[in-house]
């Protein structure tokens, strides 16, 4: 700062007598009166966890300025989280990428290009990569982030122009163990029920879920019915102790991987005691063995004659009582309403599925499903997962509408729909994504697109990942709207994207609840809207490969606007076409009906009038269910008329107890699982970026049990090495209460190279859904050194 | 401003230094500086004998692997070279490390849990989970004393007081910080007024 002589003595001159004085220079005021009220507040969805929280962002002179709840909205009554208030911070900020960047090579430095060329480039490679290797060697690997009309026309993009089922998204280790449980139970994928049972439910059996920190709004809907009727009966089953447990009446507290058999054992007290609902089971169930075979529930019983519940508490490791679990299994079965909740814990598991369907049994079994505070809801973990991915066909294995790829019939729908030739959708499904990865290593993939999400950081066992993605092998483009580790590590382009509300789509979380968030400001100069690329990149894609049936998959988006009316013609398309007469019918959900709902629009919606009511909030009853009436079958009150099952019935399972992949032995004593914290989502490349939730937890640690602990030397902020057969981290522990004996405790988000917790997590997976098993994996813990100050780390 | 104005102006503040009792004056560089969250270490004796004992090695200073500690400079009077910690700006993480090394005795060489830095005081008209606005725990999170020195009633924050360490960690994460510069969450001192008995 440059300052004349004089003004330099004003200063200090007047400096000088306000201090002598003791004067503070007055605060003005009225400036701030003001602010509040030119302030703009356009309503949308929260950008991160899958609750669907419904926010506004405020914006003054085309800035954003704040966020806050909406409290006509049915999901969060006008709460949001911290982390939800604050992830507007990022949009102003100073690392947001507004151009495209290119590297030839992966070891070079990344330069600056246009638009034009980076699509030039992406499309070259992609089609060459066609050209010479064949369809299947180029791949989308997108993001339950990602609006749904992104995945959407990804995908068509994708599977009718460049005709390769590779199409995954991070989805596959999120849920896809949730949507292998609820196709083998009921025929149909996603929840039955919703949120609205919460403030009905006399009993909440929650299990492998950290609500209180994954889900806190959803946490505080149970906190709010538990802390208003003390006699509903909370449950939590977890092998760690956790804030959810805090508002627990019972905590079950087993061995990592013990859970089939405590969910057995349930069974078991609730067969034996005659605690079922025998009209309900007569009527809509039937059983089923391990491998598919027709029983009974006589066969169940003996099945179950096994997991008795002093068996089952041994198997357990002896902190839960075969007391205890019968009076669980009594309080489940006889509650007025009983709701499960569970999330990673059961599904990033080797037994994902199986565990789903056990939850999914004791269900079925007590008739506590389909009536008022009673459903077995599985809470999603990202915001769109549901929405984009699992319905909009985000998945090698599906197409739009819950169709599969397999079934010819299908495809040929969405071939119709899309106006291509028929056949031109390949009847083999994709490659899932350990298997994508996997063919990356093997340098079978030659092009592949990286949408909205991190695979570096995110993949279990990544530094074997890694290493393939590293390689000038595969040419790999990422849409982001900051660096990430991937950027850094795998991209040789990167195209900058515009942010939430700077672009319009459509968010469906976790209770089938469909939610529109309009553009309310510009992206920074430089960023687009990634339908806007997919266009530009297809039109080129068209050009090179000289296919019209290309063309033909974009003609219906050329020419529109990319703000509104381009994803609005996405999303008609999808949602008119291929929803049509689908358990996912979204016709109703159209643009105008979702613009005018605080909240959103629970499918089946068949016509807009009664979207209008919000939309279905119990599938499969009369009466509330348009679907279940039109697809009636007889005239009994509930009608499942999911695609999976042609009996129309519930499918209980016999599922037994199975070990995970690792246990720990000798030389790898301890269990080590993953989870999340509150203040960060993901790869933290967002909540990172907000300096007041990077203060709050700057970096991972590791939580040990105060036994365990003791026994090796390990006191609060020594720096400990986890170590597994795959990778090593070193983290500042915290001893607490929280894990049991013998299992230590780490949160993902950290992406320092020493704190990046997955290169010590196992890649083992379920062989039904492919979801890998991140929660439990065999390491070894050791102290190396006392406290150290650590920095936290942002690519 | 012309210069006449600006000639009168700095005549005037300076006479009025010169009006100011010599008390008034002397007071400004005795009085202790450890108010709202500037903190004495661990293990420190009360303010009325600090600055006698402590004999400015800066040892606590060099220990310190956060660098939480640092040493006062001369505007703090007869306090210049004493350690402070300025919680909101870097905690402390209770590694116990400057207890030990301490020559003198100002800080005493005690237990992580037995010290008393000061007090938390949850401000619950700045609190955004107080004030209903949004859910944050993020105070809770990162006390090293969970459950023990804050709890949780409905979510919301609550200060045990004969619990609490003083370590300053939540004043440092809280996400809200006032246009004064106050946290939601501050840390009192009032263990270093307590009379020492002779």
């Amino acid at each position: 700062m440059v300052q004349s002589r004089r003004e330099f003595l004003k200063r200090t001159a007047a400096l000088s007598a306000a201090s002598y004085v003791g004067m503070t220079l007055p605060f003005r005021e009225e400036g701030l009166a003001r602010a509040a009220d030119d302030t703009v507040w356009h309503r949308g969805s929260c950008r991160l966890c899958g609750v669907g929280c419904r926010v506004e962002l405020g914006v003054k002179d085309s800035k954003p300025v704040a966020l806050r709840g909406v409290p006509k909205s049915r999901t969060n009554y006008g709460y949001v989280c911290m982390k939800g208030m604050l992830f507007w911070k990022v949009m102003n900020h100073a690392e947001r990428l507004t151009t495209p960047l290119y590297r030839a090579q992966k070891s070079d430095k990344f330069k600056a290009i246009s638009w034009d060329e980076a699509l030039d480039i992406a499309a070259g490679k992609f089609a060459s990569a066609v050209k010479e290797h064949g369809n299947d060697s180029v791949a989308y690997y997108g993001s339950g982030q990602a609006l749904t009309e992104e995945t959407y026309f990804f995908q068509k993009i994708f599977r009718g122009g460049l005709q390769t089922n590779n199409v995954e998204g991070n989805p596959r280790l999120c849920m896809a163990s949730a949507v292998g449980g609820y196709l083998t139970s009921f025929g149909a994928d996603e929840p039955i029920g919703g949120y609205a049972d919460i403030e009905k439910a006399d009993c909440m059996f929650i299990i492998g879920s950290n609500m209180a920190e994954a889900h806190p709004v959803i946490f505080r809907r149970v906190m709010r019915r538990k802390l208003d009727n003390p006699e509903v009966t909370i449950i939590n089953a977890d092998p760690r102790i956790s804030l959810t447990s805090r508002i627990a009446d019972i905590h079950l507290q087993f061995k990592p991987g013990t859970d089939l058999a405590l969910l057995n054992a349930m069974a078991h007290v609730i067969v034996k005691e005659k605690l079922y609902d025998k009209k309900f089971i007569d009527d809509y169930t039937t059983f089923k063995t391990g491998k598919g075979d027709l029983a009974d529930l006589a066969q169940y019983e003996i099945f179950l004659a096994d997991y008795t519940p002093e068996q089952a508490a041994k198997t357990m490791g002896g902190k839960v009582t075969a007391d205890q679990i019968r009076e669980v299994a009594r309080r489940f079965a006889t509650s007025k309403g009983t709701m499960s909740f569970w999330t990673m814990g059961l599904n990033q598991r080797k037994q994902g599925v199986w565990a789903n369907n056990l939850v999914h049994n004791l269900h079925i079994l007590t008739g506590q499903l389909l009536k008022e505070g009673a459903d077995s809801l599985s809470l999603t973990g990202q915001p769109n997962a549901c929405g984009g991915v699992r319905e909009g066909g985000g998945l090698c294995h599906i197409l739009p509408g819950h169709r599969l790829v397999a079934k010819e019939p299908l495809r040929n729908q969405v071939e119709e729909a899309w106006g291509i030739p028929k056949g031109r959708i390949p009847p083999k499904p994709g490659y899932h994504t350990m298997a994508m990865f996997t063919a990356v290593n093997e340098k079978k993939i030659k092009a592949m697109w990286i949408n909205c999400t991190s695979p570096v950081q995110s993949l279990p066992n990544c530094n074997l990942y890694n290493e393939g993605m590293a390689r000038d092998d595969t040419f790999i483009v990422c849409t982001d709207i900051f660096p990430t580790l991937t950027t850094e590590l795998a991209a040789n382009l990167v195209l900058p994207t515009a942010f939430h509300f700077e672009k319009t789509g459509v968010y469906g979380c976790t209770e089938r609840r469909s939610q529109l968030t309009r553009k309310a400001i510009d992206p920074p100069k430089g960023a687009k809207p990634e339908v806007w690329i997919i266009r530009e990149w297809g039109r080129k894609l068209a050009e090179k490969l000289n296919d019209p049936v290309i063309t033909q998959c974009i003609k219906p988006f050329e020419g529109l606007e990319e703000g509104y009316e381009l994803p609005k013609a996405i999303w008609d398309e999808y949602s008119q076409k291929l929803t049509k007469g689908r358990d996912n019918d979204l016709r109703g959900a159209t643009y105008e009906v979702l613009e005018q709902m605080y909240d959103g629009v629970q499918w089946p919606a068949p016509t807009e009038e009664y979207a209008l009511t919000g939309g279905t909030v119990k599938k499969f009853v009369r009466g509330m269910d348009p679907m279940a009436d039109s697809h009636a079958k007889d005239d009994r009150p509930y009608q499942f008329y999911g695609p999976a099952h042609p009996d129309q019935k519930l499918w209980i399972w016999m599922r037994p107890q199975a070990d995970p992949e690792e246990i720990p032995d000798a030389e790898y004593p301890f269990y080590l699982s993953t989870g999340r914290i509150i203040d960060h989502w993901h790869t933290m490349s967002m909540t990172g970026r907000v300096k007041e939730l990077l203060r709050a937890n700057p970096y991972a640690y590791i939580e040990v049990n105060p036994v365990d602990a003791g026994r090796m030397g390990i006191k609060p902020g020594d720096m400990v090495e986890v170590t597994s057969r795959r990778g090593t981290n070193v983290l500042p522990a915290k001893v607490y209460e929280g894990p049991i004996e013998g299992m230590v405790f780490v949160y993902w988000h950290d992406q320092h190279p020493d704190r990046m917790i997955n290169k010590v997590t196992k890649d083992a997976y379920d062989p039904g859904s492919k979801e890998p098993e991140f929660k439990i994996c065999a390491c070894k813990v050791q102290k190396v050194s006392g406290p150290k100050a650590l920095k936290p780390y942002i690519v | 401003m012309k210069r006449r104005e600006f000639v009168k102006g700095v005549a005037g503040s300076l006479s009025a230094t010169f009006l100011l009792p010599a008390a008034a004056r002397a007071l400004s560089l005795i009085k202790s500086p450890v108010r709202t969250n500037r903190l004495r270490p661990p293990g420190a004796v009360p303010e009325e004998i600090f600055a006698g004992k402590c004999i400015r090695c800066g040892r606590c200073v060099e220990v310190c692997p956060y660098r939480s500690i640092s040493l006062l400079d001369i505007r703090a009077g007869v306090y210049a070279g004493t350690p402070i910690i300025a919680a909101e700006e870097i905690p402390c993480y209770l590694c116990m490390k400057c207890v030990e090394v301490c020559p003198t005795g100002t800080l005493l060489k005690i237990r992580q849990e037995e010290t008393r830095m000061g007090i938390a005081i949850v401000n619950r008209h700045l609190c955004y989970t107080w004030q209903s606005f949004t859910i944050c725990r993020t105070c809770f999170d990162v006390c090293p004393y969970k459950e023990q020195a804050i709890t949780l009633d409905q979510l919301r924050p609550i200060i045990v007081e004969d619990r609490c360490v003083g370590c300053g960690l939540c004043t440092h994460a809280c996400p809200v910080t006032a246009e004064d510069g106050q946290k939601a969450i501050n840390i009192e001192p009032i263990h270093a007024w307590e009379r020492v008995r002779w």
